[in-house]
């Protein structure tokens, strides 16, 4: 499962009311509000797909400037249609 | 402590997060056995032009993770939604393994000699029978510094032709002309440093948010802690950029002509202007007029010196006074009091004032002349060379700065600012090749839209594309591609997976991508980037640079490639770093490109970076007590262009009412072989829809999701309609994305280009909109 750390920009005043609805979704778990309107969260899912889902979900979200990629980590996501290691 | 292989990768994720916001947070210690037995590389970004810096972690042989790099100036530890992309475009399903040669309608799979005896047999048939201008190479705005100069060296300094172009040439063409005839040298002043150090910005048709995804984020940064930053988006589509802004300012296709002269005509009128700025630093001039769009084969339009005038300060000032805000507004569509108000910003004195434009400027039948217009409001006003204070021209391609134009893959370019026509150039660039002067034609090679087109006229034998899309991505795509089925010249195709213009090649290369090999890219910011290889290429797959030098050896150039099996990618850039010492473009030794996280040019002699060019606070090439220098203009003074207000090449009439404007989404990348490769981002926008006006929607009785018939004067396609969507255009407009390989949207454009970039214009023809 593909897990990847992200940092989504809020108006500061927003921030805590969004990192509300963030908590509310399966997959995201949230890690703290800065007091600039930054959220840290952590996205795990079962696939990229539905990681990229979630995020693409979160920039439509009413109160975000920007999601932004800090960390992603896919070692024991299927490799689709990859070539062997090394080859 | 019963805590899992999955909690260690999380605290990694949430550690590296925090640290990328600036919270300083301590990352746990054990957070470290999550990243056992990766190892770590930098490299910048595959993407666009911005350069983001990653670190690429791989484990037994593969790419298992990513991190926007914390060490990296362009980021800061954060990489916009294109990063999840970026290690699995390496492993998609049908990755090219194998040469492969055309029997017929077959492609059969080949030796690397098999294919390359055959590539060198057919260039030598041609260059016998027809000259070395038979031939071309067409490459890439991706290709690294290394590969383009390997290009540039064998076809100007070997094979004896101009016949070199990058697909740069459809981006970036018209921002170096405008570059090189004010400020006599290619690339910015400033620096992303002015994102987070001025107070005002205007975008001039840039889509920001989704186009340099995180260079906007350090805007609204910048935003967000300073009340007196103002975003004034000035564009014919709405879009999340739009969101972000103070102000939205509509403005009709092609109307950017018109408002900027206006813009200029209220300076002059108003004594906005600063004085002592332009008496010390400016010359104006006036070039020539009545251009032609290009859309005649071999139409020819040059600017030479003869045709241009020199103006005193006065007559470029009653040239200016009939290009009223009252005019304006009836060409551009924006209210003559917002013209004014425009100018007012532009000349306030307490404002750090920066401009901000891509392809809506470039990609225009006149955008030389627009992004001149753009440097005479900041010449005009002083608002140049200071921090914080600049004008911005954005690119596109990960070293479309690096490779087409540093390195100068162009048909009339040598490395360095240097040009084919220019007889000392030649002689330079002969000396450090190795090759007698002669050797280097004068005679301008084939611009990319002409390239094309000599194959469909039977005039170009053969041509080698690496490293980019043209079958797709050309205007006028029909034309094109009903010239290469009729197999009118021999194609070359190397690429990393099937494309719209591997299906009509006569043989196909499989390529090594970004860190499957090692090399160079160079940014909008002028920052040099290097990287190592960090994992093998897929099957016989090869990288550009071994293809283009196994070929010279076939072609009888190999003694140009004299370079060492191990660190052959070193002794490339040295040889290339010698064009640019001393002018003002000098680059570092490859080992310290290595140790840091880029570097940029010009690189100072102890080592540093210059952030500001021409200014005696930042460039070295300045000395003290001179303040700004443009030292690279001639006498020392940029040029302030007059230049008029054209019509564009096609307007909407009675049959076409429309106009047609492409364009990129954030999760699609040029024509998507990589991206669209990607399952995930292709389902994002699985398709490429046409957005439209409501109003216009339901005059048509066009609702959200109908399948809409696009048709202009050369072709017709079926997409799907977005209404309310990300983008909304101004009402009589509609917009669509290129990326679609099923779509070949660029059928319906039109081929004119500026007379003097020869850069074609995507963003403006007339179509007519039906419900399918």
């Amino acid at each position: 499962m593909p897990i990847s750390g992200i940092v989504v920009s809020c108006r500061p005043e927003e921030a805590s009311g969004v990192a509300e609805k963030l908590a509310g979704n399966q997959g995201i778990e949230v890690h703290g509000v800065l007091a600039d309107g930054k959220i840290v969260a952590v996205i795990e899912a079962d696939t990229i797909d539905a990681e990229v889902d979630l995020v693409k979900g979160l920039q439509q979200m009413e109160g975000v400037i920007s999601v932004q990629l800090a960390y992603h980590n896919f070692e024991d996501a299927a490799p689709e249609g990859a070539h062997p290691a090394g080859f | 402590m019963g805590l899992s292989r999955r909690d260690f990768i999380k605290a990694c994720a949430a550690a590296a997060a925090f640290a990328a916001a600036g919270a300083s947070v301590a990352r746990p210690e054990w957070a470290e056995a999550a990243e056992d037995g990766i190892t770590w590389g930098k490299a910048p970004c595959r993407y666009c032009g911005v350069g983001c810096s990653v670190l690429v972690g791989v484990k037994g042989g593969r790419i298992v993770s990513t991190k926007g790099d914390p060490a990296g100036p362009v980021n800061k530890g954060l990489n916009c939604i294109k990063g999840y992309f970026l290690s699995k475009a390496l492993y998609g399903k049908d990755r090219l393994t194998t040469p492969l040669i055309r029997k017929g309608n077959r492609m059969v799979e080949a030796s690397w000699d098999e294919a390359l005896d055959l590539i060198a047999a057919q260039y030598k048939k041609a260059i016998a029978e027809h000259g070395p201008d038979s031939v071309a190479l067409y490459g890439s705005g991706q290709w690294t510094i290394q590969e383009g100069y390997v290009a540039s060296k064998l076809m100007k300094g070997g094979i004896g032709t101009n016949n070199l172009e990058p697909n740069a040439r459809l981006c970036m063409a018209s921002a170096v002309v405008a570059f090189m005839n004010t400020f006599g040298s290619d690339e910015p002043m400033g620096c992303y440093d002015d994102l987070d150090l001025g107070d005002t910005y205007v975008l001039w048709g840039a889509n920001m948010a989704e186009a340099h995804p995180v260079l906007f984020s350090r805007l609204i940064d910048n935003k967000l802690k300073h009340p007196k930053v103002k975003l004034i988006d000035i564009a014919t589509r709405r879009t999340r950029t739009t969101k972000m802004a103070d102000e939205f300012i509509a403005i009709k296709p092609h109307g950017d002509l018109a408002a900027l002269n206006a813009i200029i005509h209220v300076i002059l009128r108003d004594k906005l202007y600063d004085e002592a700025f332009v008496a010390k630093h400016v010359s104006f001039k006036r070039g020539k007029e009545n251009a032609p769009y290009g859309l005649k084969d071999k139409e020819a339009f040059n600017e030479t010196p003869a045709d241009v005038k020199n103006l005193s300060f006065e007559e470029y000032k009653a040239l200016m006074k009939p290009y009223t805000p009252q005019w304006a507004q009836k060409v551009s569509g924006i209210p003559a009091a917002k013209i004014e108000e425009l100018a007012r910003v532009y000349g306030d004195k307490s404002r750090k004032v920066n401009s901000l434009w891509t392809m809506g400027v470039n990609q225009h039948s006149r955008g030389v002349w627009v992004n001149n217009l753009i440097y005479n409001l900041h010449l005009l006003t002083g608002k140049i060379c200071k921090p914080g204070e600049n004008p911005l021209s954005l690119t596109g391609q990960p070293s479309a700065c690096g490779t087409a134009r540093e390195v100068g893959t162009f048909a009339h370019r040598l490395p360095a600012d240097m040009v084919v026509m220019n007889e000392a150039h030649r002689k330079k660039a002969a000396g450090i090749w190795g090759v007698p002067a002669e050797k280097i034609p004068a005679k301008v090679g084939l611009h990319t839209v002409e390239m094309f087109r000599a194959i469909d006229r039977g005039e170009l034998k053969c041509i080698w594309i690496q490293c980019t899309n043209p079958f797709q991505s050309l205007p006028n795509l029909n034309r094109v591609r009903k010239a290469a089925q009729s197999r009118k010249a021999f194609i070359v195709v190397s690429d990393i997976y099937p494309t719209r213009s591997t299906e009509l090649a006569d043989v196909v290369l499989p390529s090594a991508s970004w860190v499957e090999k090692e090399g160079v890219f160079g940014n909008t910011e002028r920052r040099t980037q290097q990287w190592f290889k960090m994992v093998n290429a897929p099957g016989k797959s090869k990288e550009d640079v071994w293809q283009l030098i196994e070929f010279a050896k076939r072609m009888g150039h190999g003694a140009l490639f004299p370079y060492p099996e191990k660190g052959m990618h070193r002794a490339i850039f040295e040889e290339y770093r010698k064009f640019t010492l001393g002018t003002g473009k000098d680059l570092a030794p490859y080992g310290t490109y290595a140790k840091v996280r880029g570097l940029r040019w010009p690189v100072k002699a102890n080592g540093t970076e210059t952030r500001w060019r021409y200014t005696e606070a930042d460039d070295e090439h300045v000395a003290k007590g001179e303040g700004i220098k443009f030292y690279k203009a001639p006498n020392n003074k940029v040029s302030v262009w007059f230049r008029p207000y054209e019509p564009p090449a096609e307007v909407p009439d009675r049959n076409y009412p429309f106009w047609f404007c492409t364009g990129r989404l954030l999760e699609h990348w040029h024509t998507g072989t990589m991206t669209g490769r990607v399952p995930e981002l292709r389902r994002a926008v699985s398709q490429a829809t046409v957005e439209l006006h409501p109003e216009d929607a339901k005059r048509l009785g066009i609702r959200n999701r109908d399948q809409v018939r696009i048709t202009s004067r050369r072709g017709s396609i079926v997409l799907t309609a977005e209404i309310g969507g990300r983008g909304t255009p101004e009402r009589g407009s509609v917009f669509t994305t290129f990326f679609d390989e099923k779509k070949l949207v660029n059928e319906i454009c039109i081929d004119a280009f500026d007379p003097l970039s020869k850069e074609p214009d995507f963003k403006k023809c007339a179509v007519k909109i039906q419900k399918a």
